[in-house]
C-alpha cells in the first residue's frame, strides 16, 4: 500500500495524465469536425453531385434516320415498322416455361430461344428488356394479343428497318447502312458528348451507320440526335424507376438530285449488263443519274442477308458492289477528242479550217512507229468538223503530235480528268491523268511522244471514271464553266469553275456544239443510229475502248471470243440543243460500240430526264 | 447526480446522467439502424432485444462493488483469455476471420470481453504500485498486454486487437508509467515501423493502409468503401436528406451500412447539424465520465473509470476516423449506435462498471 502522501501525488498524476488524454481526445474531435465540415459544407457540391451520378443511369433512346427523297419528292429510302416481341425477363420466374408457353401459339426458332435463354440471366439481373422475336406477322401479333392478359411480362413493340423502296436502282448512290464499330459508336455519341451506354434502340438491328453512298456521307445529317431516358439505379445498376425522359431528336430528311424515272429507265436499259451511267442537271451541276450495274439489293445488306448470299455477291464476277460510276477506271476513248480539239484551238495549232489527209494511219516521225485509225484506208480529207463527226484518229494522232504535253494535260485536268469532281460523292476515284514524272515514278520510262500521240485518241494510261466523263460533257455543253457535282441540293456550297482559255470563242464552243450534233445526226456519224431514238437534237462523242490491240479486223473477230476481250462502249451526250440542259455518260464494259450499243441507254436517260 | 438511493435495507446504485444520455442514444441508434437496414424491422427488433437486455445488465453490473471487480478481476481476464481461445479452436468463420463463438441464440464476439476484462485487471494489478510504476512491473504489464493482443490479432481482428492494446496502455499510463520510459519506446517503435510493416501486416492490412494514403488509386477496389462513404457523408450537406431519404445508403451505394459505417448513414440522412447533435451526446458521456473519474473513490475506480471511458473513446474516434477517411478501414462499430450484439453489451457492461465505480463510497474516504 502507498501512503497518505503518495497518494495524493498519485491523484495529481491521475488527473494529469487522464487530461492529457482527453486533450488528445479533444484535437482528435475537432480535427474530426471540422473534416465533416468540409465534407458536407466546403465540399457538398462535389458530393452532392456525385451521390447523384451514383444512384443515375442513363439510356440512350435511338433516333429514327432521315428519310431520302428524289428530286421530285418520290420517298427512296424510308424506316418501315416490324413488331418485336419483347420480354421482361425480370418478372419472370422461369423462362423454360415461359417459352413454352409462349411456343403453343408464336413458332419459336431454335437460335431465337438460344439467344434468349443466353442472355435471360444478366438482362434479368439489371431490369433490362429482352427480344424473344423479331418481325411479327399479322397472325402472331393477333395470337398474342388475345392472350396478353396472361403474359404481364411480355409485350409486342414496333420497331424500324432502314428499307430503299428501289434497292437495286439506287444501291450505289444511296448505298446502304450497317452495324456500327466500337470506335464509330465512341465518335457518334461524343459528338452528343454522350457515354457509351445502354440503349434502347428503335432499329430491330440495334446502332445504325451510313456504310457507303449518301447514307455514309450525309451520315452525321441523317442519324439525327439521341434521346436519354434518366433511370435511379442501386449499386448493382439495377434500374429502379424513370425520373426523366429526353426525347430523341430524329434524322433531317435528304432530299437529293436523284432522279427516280431516270434510274429506273437506266437499269431497265442497262439489263444487268456490267457498266454504268451518270446523269447532271448542266445548271446547277446536280448528278441526276448515278447507276452501276449490276446492282444488289441495299435492303438485304442493310437489314441483314445470309453469309452465302453474301458470299455469292463478293464472289460475283461481275462485281455487283463495285461502284462502277465514282470508281471505275476506263479509257475515255474518242470521247476525248473534242478536249483535244479545243486544246488545239485554244493553242492556235488549228483552226476550223485547217485540214489533214487520213489514210488511216498515222507514222510517228521518230520512230516510224504506225498508229491506226478504227476505218482502213481512212476518212480522206479531213477538217475538226469532219475529224469529230467520224471520229478520225489521224487527225487527232497528228494534232496531238503538235502539242505540248504539260499544256496538253493541264488543259485535260481543267475539264475534271485526274481529280475528283463531285463534293458529296462516296470515295470518288480520280482516275489517272497521266504526265512524264508520273510515268517515270511509277513505270521507270521516260515520256515518249508516242504517248502524246496515244492520248490524243484517249488510249494508253489516261483513265477516267463515269463520273468525270458526265462532268467533262457537262463543261463542253456549258461552254467551259461548270459547277462541280452534289447528289443534294442545299447541303453544300455549290462550287463554279471555269475553263481558262486563250483563244477560244463562243464560235468555237458552238461549232463544236455543231460537229458533236454530228455525230449523230450527219449520215457520215458514228453515233448515226441513235437518229430516230429521240425528238429533238442531242450533241454526242462516241467512243470504243480497246482493252486488246490488234491489227486487223480478223485479229478482232478471234480475240473477241473471250467477253473481256471484247472493247468497251462508252459514249458522252447533252442535250437538248441548243441549249443543254442534261449531259450524261454511259459506259458498257465489252459492249463493242459506243455508238450503238452505249447511244441508245444514254438517249433514252436523256428523253426521260427531258420529258419532264 | 451520483448517488446511491436507499431503500431502507438496500441500495440502488445509479447516474441518471449516464443512464439516461446511453439510453438516449441506444434509441436514436434503434432509428438510424432502421434506416440503415433499409426499414429492416426484423433487425430492429433483434437490436431492440439487445439493447433493453444491455440496460438492464448496466444497470445490475452497477450495483456490484468495486472490491469484487477488484477481487474477481483476474479470473475475468483468465475466463476471457479461455473463451479467446476456445474461440481460435471451435469459433464460427466468417469471412476468413474466426472471431465469433456461436452461443445457439447468441453469437459472441469474445475479444469484446477481454477489451473489459483487461483494463479492469491491470487497475487491480496496478492500483498499489508505487509511482512510478517501476520496471518491472512495467515489463510484466507489456508482455501481458502483447500476449492478448496478440491473441485477437491472430483472430484476424487488428481493429479490436488496437483497441485492447490500446485499454492496457491507457491503464499503464495513467498509473503512472514514467515519462523517460514512455519517450525511449516511443522512439524504438518509430525505428521499428519498418519491420512491422514488413512482417507483421497481412497484405491486405497494407493494401488497405496504402489505398487509405491514395484513395483515387483504385475507386472500385479496396477504397470502394471509403469513397461511398465520404459520397454519402458530404452529399448530407449541412441539414441532410432527411429520416430515409439516403441514396447511398438505400441504393446499396455504402458498405456495411448497418454495421461500420453506420455513421455515414446518419451524416447523409441528418446533415452536419445531426451530426453534432448526435457528436454532442457522446462529448457530454465523456465528460462526465472524465469527471466521475476525478471523484472515483480510490485509485483502482480511477483507474477503471479513466482506462474503461477511454476505450470507448478510442472506438468511437477509430469509427469516426475510419468512416471520414481519416484512418485506414480496420472493422470498428460505433458504440451504441452500430449493429451487433457483442459490442453493443460490452460498452453496457463497460458503462454498467463505470457506475459502479462512480457511485459506491466507502465512508473513510475523503
Amino acid at each position: 500500500m502507498i501512503n497518505l502522501e503518495e497518494r495524493v501525488v498519485e491523484k495529481k498524476s491521475f488527473f494529469k495524465r487522464l487530461l492529457i488524454v482527453y486533450l488528445f481526445f479533444a484535437l482528435i474531435f475537432i480535427f474530426f469536425l471540422q473534416r465533416t465540415y468540409s465534407l458536407q459544407v466546403s465540399e457538398f457540391n462535389n458530393y452532392d453531385l456525385a451521390a447523384l451520378e451514383n444512384k443515375t443511369k442513363e439510356v440512350l433512346v435511338q433516333p429514327i434516320r432521315g428519310i431520302i427523297y428524289d428530286r421530285n419528292g418520290n420517298i427512296l429510302v424510308n424506316n418501315v415498322p416490324s413488331y418485336d416481341l419483347i420480354i421482361k425477363p425480370w418478372q419472370i420466374s422461369n423462362i423454360d416455361n415461359f417459352i413454352k408457353e409462349i411456343s403453343l401459339f408464336i413458332d419459336l426458332k431454335q437460335s431465337e430461344i438460344d439467344f434468349v435463354l443466353e442472355n435471360f440471366k444478366q438482362k434479368s439481373r439489371y431490369n433490362r428488356e429482352l427480344i424473344l422475336k423479331k418481325d411479327l406477322t399479322k397472325v402472331e401479333i393477333a395470337r398474342f394479343e388475345v392472350r396478353s392478359f396472361k403474359f404481364p411480362n411480355a409485350f409486342i413493340d414496333e420497331r424500324y428497318s432502314r428499307k430503299n423502296k428501289y434497292p437495286q436502282l439506287f444501291s450505289h448512290a444511296i448505298g446502304y447502312v450497317g452495324g456500327v464499330s466500337n470506335d464509330q459508336l465512341s465518335t457518334i455519341l461524343e459528338d452528343q458528348s454522350l457515354n457509351q451506354d445502354e440503349t434502347v434502340f428503335r432499329y430491330s438491328n440495334g446502332f445504325l451507320i451510313g456504310k457507303t453512298g449518301i447514307e455514309n456521307t450525309y451520315d452525321k445529317m441523317l442519324r439525327g440526335l439521341f434521346g436519354k431516358k434518366i433511370y435511379e439505379v442501386d449499386a448493382r445498376g439495377k434500374l429502379l424507376r424513370q425520373t426523366d425522359f429526353i426525347q430523341p431528336i430524329n434524322g433531317d430528311n435528304l432530299f437529293t438530285s436523284l432522279d427516280l424515272d431516270s434510274h429506273k429507265v437506266a437499269f431497265e436499259k442497262m439489263n444487268n449488263r456490267r457498266g454504268a451511267v451518270v446523269a447532271i442537271e448542266i445548271e446547277s451541276g446536280s448528278i441526276v443519274t448515278y447507276l452501276s450495274t449490276p446492282s444488289f439489293s441495299s435492303n438485304d445488306i442493310s437489314n441483314g442477308i445470309s453469309s452465302k448470299a453474301f458470299n455469292a455477291l463478293l464472289k460475283d464476277a461481275n462485281k455487283p458492289f463495285f461502284d462502277r460510276a465514282a470508281q471505275g477506271r476506263y479509257s475515255p476513248a474518242s470521247t476525248i477528242k473534242p478536249a483535244i480539239g479545243l486544246f488545239g484551238l485554244d493553242e492556235g495549232l488549228i483552226d476550223w479550217s485547217f485540214s489533214i489527209d487520213d489514210p488511216g494511219y498515222f507514222i510517228l516521225p521518230e520512230d516510224q512507229r504506225v498508229y491506226r485509225g478504227w476505218r482502213k484506208g481512212g476518212h480522206g480529207n479531213v477538217n475538226l468538223n469532219k475529224a469529230m463527226i467520224v471520229s478520225s484518229n489521224t487527225f487527232f494522232f497528228s494534232l496531238a503530235y503538235q502539242s505540248d504535253i504539260d499544256d496538253l494535260i493541264k488543259h485535260l485536268s481543267n475539264f475534271g480528268f485526274g481529280r475528283n469532281v463531285c463534293i458529296d460523292c462516296f470515295n470518288p476515284d480520280i482516275g489517272l491523268l497521266p504526265n512524264p514524272e508520273w510515268k517515270m515514278n511509277n513505270l521507270n520510262f521516260g515520256w515518249f511522244k508516242g504517248d502524246t500521240v496515244n492520248l490524243g485518241v484517249g488510249q494508253g494510261y489516261l483513265s477516267v471514271t463515269p463520273l468525270q466523263l458526265a462532268y467533262y460533257a457537262s463543261v463542253i455543253a456549258n461552254k467551259g464553266s461548270h459547277k462541280k457535282l452534289t447528289l443534294v441540293e442545299n447541303q453544300v456550297p455549290k462550287i463554279l469553275e471555269n475553263l481558262p482559255v486563250k483563244k477560244i470563242q463562243n464560235s468555237d464552243w458552238e461549232k463544236m456544239h455543231s460537229s458533236m450534233i454530228g455525230v449523230i445526226d450527219d449520215p457520215q456519224g458514228t453515233a448515226k443510229r441513235l437518229k430516230d431514238l429521240k425528238t429533238y437534237t442531242v450533241a454526242a462523242k462516241s467512243g470504243t475502248v480497246e482493252l486488246v490491240s490488234t491489227e486487223t479486223k480478223e485479229d478482232y473477230r478471234i480475240i473477241r471470243e473471250n467477253e473481256g476481250n471484247r472493247d468497251h462502249a462508252i459514249i458522252i451526250a447533252f442535250g437538248p440543243m441548243p441549249e443543254p440542259k442534261y449531259a450524261v455518260s454511259v459506259i458498257i464494259e465489252n459492249g463493242e460500240s459506243g455508238g450503238s450499243v452505249a447511244g441508245p441507254v444514254a438517249i433514252a436517260v436523256l428523253n426521260s430526264l427531258i420529258k419532264k | 447526480m451520483k448517488k446511491k438511493i436507499n431503500f431502507k435495507n438496500f441500495s440502488i446504485y445509479f447516474d441518471q446522467y449516464l443512464f439516461i444520455s446511453i439510453t438516449l442514444l441506444s434509441i436514436m441508434g434503434l432509428f438510424f439502424l432502421y434506416s440503415a437496414s433499409q426499414e429492416d424491422l426484423n433487425t430492429v427488433i433483434k437490436q431492440s432485444i439487445f439493447v433493453g437486455f444491455g440496460l438492464m445488465l448496466m444497470f445490475a453490473v452497477s450495483q456490484l462493488d468495486p472490491d469484487f471487480y477488484k477481487m474477481s478481476s483476474g479470473l475475468f481476464l483468465v475466463v476471457s483469455i479461455v473463451l479467446i481461445f476456445i474461440t481460435i479452436l471451435f469459433g464460427k468463420e466468417i469471412n476468413g476471420a474466426k472471431r465469433w463463438l456461436d452461443l445457439g441464440f447468441f453469437t459472441l464476439q469474445t475479444s469484446e470481453i477481454v477489451k473489459i476484462a483487461l483494463p479492469i485487471f491491470l487497475a487491480s494489478y496496478l492500483y498499489n504500485k508505487p509511482l512510478p510504476i517501476s520496471p518491472k512491473h512495467t515489463f510484466i504489464t507489456l508482455i501481458l498486454i502483447s500476449f492478448i493482443f496478440f491473441l485477437v490479432y491472430r483472430q484476424p481482428d487488428l481493429g479490436t486487437g488496437l483497441v485492447v492494446f490500446m485499454a492496457g496502455v491507457y491503464i499503464l499510463f495513467l498509473a503512472g508509467l514514467s515519462w523517460k520510459f514512455i519517450f525511449t519506446s516511443f522512439g524504438l517503435i518509430v525505428l521499428s515501423l519498418p519491420f512491422l510493416w514488413n512482417n507483421f501486416l497481412q497484405p491486405f492490412q497494407r493494401q488497405r493502409i496504402l489505398t487509405f494514403l491514395d484513395p483515387s488509386s483504385d475507386p472500385y477496389g479496396s477504397s470502394w468503401n471509403i469513397t461511398q462513404s465520404k459520397i454519402a457523408i458530404g452529399s448530407g450537406g449541412m441539414s441532410g436528406k432527411g429520416f430515409q431519404e439516403g441514396s447511398q445508403a438505400h441504393l446499396n451505394f455504402l458498405p456495411e451500412a448497418e454495421t461500420d459505417f453506420i455513421f455515414a448513414v446518419i451524416a447523409e440522412e441528418f446533415g452536419f447539424v445531426g451530426v453534432c447533435i448526435l457528436l454532442s451526446i457522446f462529448f457530454f458521456i465523456l465528460l462526465r465520465c472524465l469527471y466521475l473519474a476525478f471523484n472515483a473513490r480510490d485509485r483502482f475506480c480511477r483507474l477503471t473509470i479513466g482506462g474503461l471511458s477511454l476505450v470507448f473513446a478510442s472506438t468511437l474516434f477509430i469509427n469516426l476516423g475510419m468512416v471520414v477517411g481519416i484512418i485506414p478501414v480496420v472493422g470498428m462499430p460505433m458504440p451504441f449506435i452500430s449493429k451487433g450484439g457483442s459490442s453493443l453489451l460490452s460498452f453496457y457492461i463497460a458503462f454498467g462498471i463505470i457506475i459502479s465505480m462512480a457511485t459506491h463510497k466507502k465512508l473513510m474516504q475523503k
